[in-house]
């Protein structure tokens, strides 16, 4: 048995090749995430561009830190998804992967549970109920990057 | 011995996925013999009512069995008086108390209090908040490079002449036992008040007052010896109880409540406030007697081979961390592992798919972790009601979890393409 096994190969593929890993130049916001629990701890850096007008866009996203698999292919898989998209529906995706996680079915907004985008693979951890906190923890921080 | 024990947990029998529960998180709390669980059930169908109280045979027959087990806590700890020894809803609670009560009036500013670096939060943060409080000084004695107190930290401190110092029996990171006897003297002769954490040392030897020598203070848990939860145990020297103000008041504590002003009840009586866990008090009290029965010089020698067995196994398993000192006489069968390349987290979620509780995570003790530079750990707990096979099923699934966990690392720049790519 592997981990490739339970969790699946794009779970493995992002936790060892994580996605956007490091610094960008001239973050708009680094927002720190830390899970006292585990001892998680993530970075998550964005440049938010037009970010005065009415649609500020987000032009790059990238994370750092150290913690378990799923809280960093999670990190990986995130930075992916929300480039190129609005401020605005970056948060919505924020809010509604963090309904799916939590045990919503059907959240719009999401790729459906049959679809073949990667973040799919991440709803197999709500299996490991305790784990799911490691899955949201970049996503809350991005969540914090965006609000303030 | 184990085989006949544990017939005694209904628990140990559970199957979890089609796999046998392998259970090893003893520090975090014990499994509960039946009796235990039968004592409390007994008490509410039996005769249930408060204690202290009423004037009725229910009442006191409830406070008859309530207070039987403070005699059975002063023998087991062979403390000199039942009016020392104080319920508590547990060590965190025990801890607090004296914080509050001997802390709050013996603490000035400029003070020292000293703590160690292995402290489990609950005796730790109440003391750095008094010394907060009081603008007193806190120190705390570093450890060696294996985990135990320094000497030379010890020697530091000792010439600061801490007015508190709070030092745990047992550390439930690392396993490591504490030389209290010796170290007690010698604050004492300083003039320190010593206040000693036995959550974790109480379960794993027969831990006596006269034993730990001339300490002040004894905090403990009823959970983690195989006791309910909710109840815990303060013991004091009676001189230093007599003196110390209430802890909270209200109902039992009090001998007279006048419009303006109020008397305190006796010891112990001055220290529990309030409808005390009673079915907890009256369980625990069976677990005292089937520790009793099992015998604790027998338990402690039984679980040195398990610890002795870990110890050699966790040699031939390559990549493993073991925190603190390798040998045997210094440790109780706690042992916290550190897996390179793979997180505490990952790991414990693979044991726990092979039925293997552990625990992962900081276990409550942020300064050592801190110290450490480790996020978290994986923590196995033994307790003499594991047997050698649960041993050798943690050590494989330690040596399965390298082949699981085995891959190659290769970040992708930030710059690089993102394409999609679809499920393989
Ligand atoms: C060394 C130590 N001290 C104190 C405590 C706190 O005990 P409780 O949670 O029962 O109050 C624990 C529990 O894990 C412990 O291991």
């Amino acid at each position: 048995m592997s981990y490739r096994d339970v969790f699946g190969e794009i779970l493995a593929d992002h936790y060892e090749s994580p996605r956007n890993f490091g610094k960008i130049d001239h973050p708009t916001k680094v927002e720190q995430g830390y899970n006292p629990l585990c001892g998680d701890q993530v970075a998550v850096s964005v440049l938010v561009k037009d970010a005065e007008s009415a649609c500020p866009m987000i032009d790059q996203c990238s994370f750092e830190g150290e913690g378990c698999s799923i809280c960093l292919a999670s990190a990986s898989m995130m930075t992916e998804l929300v480039k190129g998209h609005s401020r605005e529906e970056a948060l919505q995706l924020i809010e509604a992967f963090r309904q799916k996680m939590q045990g919503a079915e059907n959240v719009p907004g999401l790729p459906s549970d049959t679809s073949e985008e990667d973040l799919v693979a991440l709803y197999g951890i709500r299996r490991f109920p305790v784990r799911i906190k490691c899955a949201l923890l970049a996503w809350t921080t991005l969540k914090k990057a965006l609000d303030a | 011995m184990n085989e006949i024990v544990r017939k005694d947990f209904p628990n140990l029998e559970r199957v979890i996925d089609g796999k046998k529960l392998c259970y090893l998180d003893n520090a975090s709390t014990s499994q509960r013999p039946k009796k235990v669980v039968d004592a409390t059930i007994k008490y509410y169908t039996q005769m249930n009512a408060n204690v202290h109280r009423g004037v009725y045979h229910l009442s006191q027959e409830a406070t008859d069995a309530f207070e039987s087990v403070r005699g059975k806590i002063e023998r087991f700890i062979g403390a000199s008086s039942e009016r020392e020894i104080i319920f508590t809803k547990g060590t965190t609670e025990s801890i607090n108390l004296i914080a509050s009560s001997y802390g709050e009036h013996h603490i000035n500013k400029g003070d020292v209090i000293a703590v160690t670096r292995m402290e489990h939060h609950a005796n730790f943060v109440p003391w750095q908040q008094l010394a907060k409080r009081k603008g007193a000084r806190f120190e705390i004695i570093e450890l060696t490079s294996d985990l135990r107190l320094d000497p030379k930290e010890v020697d530091r401190v000792l010439a600061l002449r801490p007015k508190i110092v709070a030092v745990s029996l047992l550390s439930n990171v690392t396993g490591v036992v504490n030389p209290i006897s010796s170290l007690a003297a010698r604050f004492k002769m300083v003039g320190s008040v010593v206040v000693v954490d036995a959550a974790q040392g109480i379960a794993h030897g027969e831990v006596t007052i006269e034993r730990l020598g001339p300490i002040d203070f004894l905090a403990f848990s009823s959970h983690k010896l195989c006791g309910p939860t909710g109840v815990g145990i303060l013991w004091g020297r009676e001189a230093l109880l007599e003196k110390m103000p209430p802890y909270q008041v209200g109902g039992n504590m009090i001998s007279h409540v006048g419009d303006f002003d109020s008397e305190w009840n006796e010891l112990p009586h001055k220290f529990e406030a309030g409808t005390p866990d009673i079915a907890g008090v009256i369980g625990f009290g069976a677990a005292i007697d089937y520790i009793e029965t099992q015998g604790r010089v027998r338990i402690e020698s039984y679980e040195a081979k398990i610890t002795e067995y870990v110890l050699d196994e966790l040699k031939n398993v390559p990549g493993v961390r073991l925190l603190g000192p390798a040998e045997v006489h210094h440790r109780a069968p706690i042992f916290s592992v550190a897996i390179e390349g793979v997180h505490a987290h990952d790991l414990a979620t693979f044991l726990d798919m092979q039925g293997i509780s552990v625990r992962a995570g900081h276990h409550c003790a942020h300064p050592l972790m801190m110290k450490l530079g480790l996020p978290a750990t994986c923590r196995a707990s033994f307790s003499f009601y594991n047997n050698m096979e649960e041993a050798a099923i943690f050590i494989q699934a330690l040596k399965d979890s390298q082949v699981f966990f085995a891959r190659k690392v290769k970040p992708t720049p930030i710059t690089q393409a993102q394409g999609k790519r679809g499920i393989v």
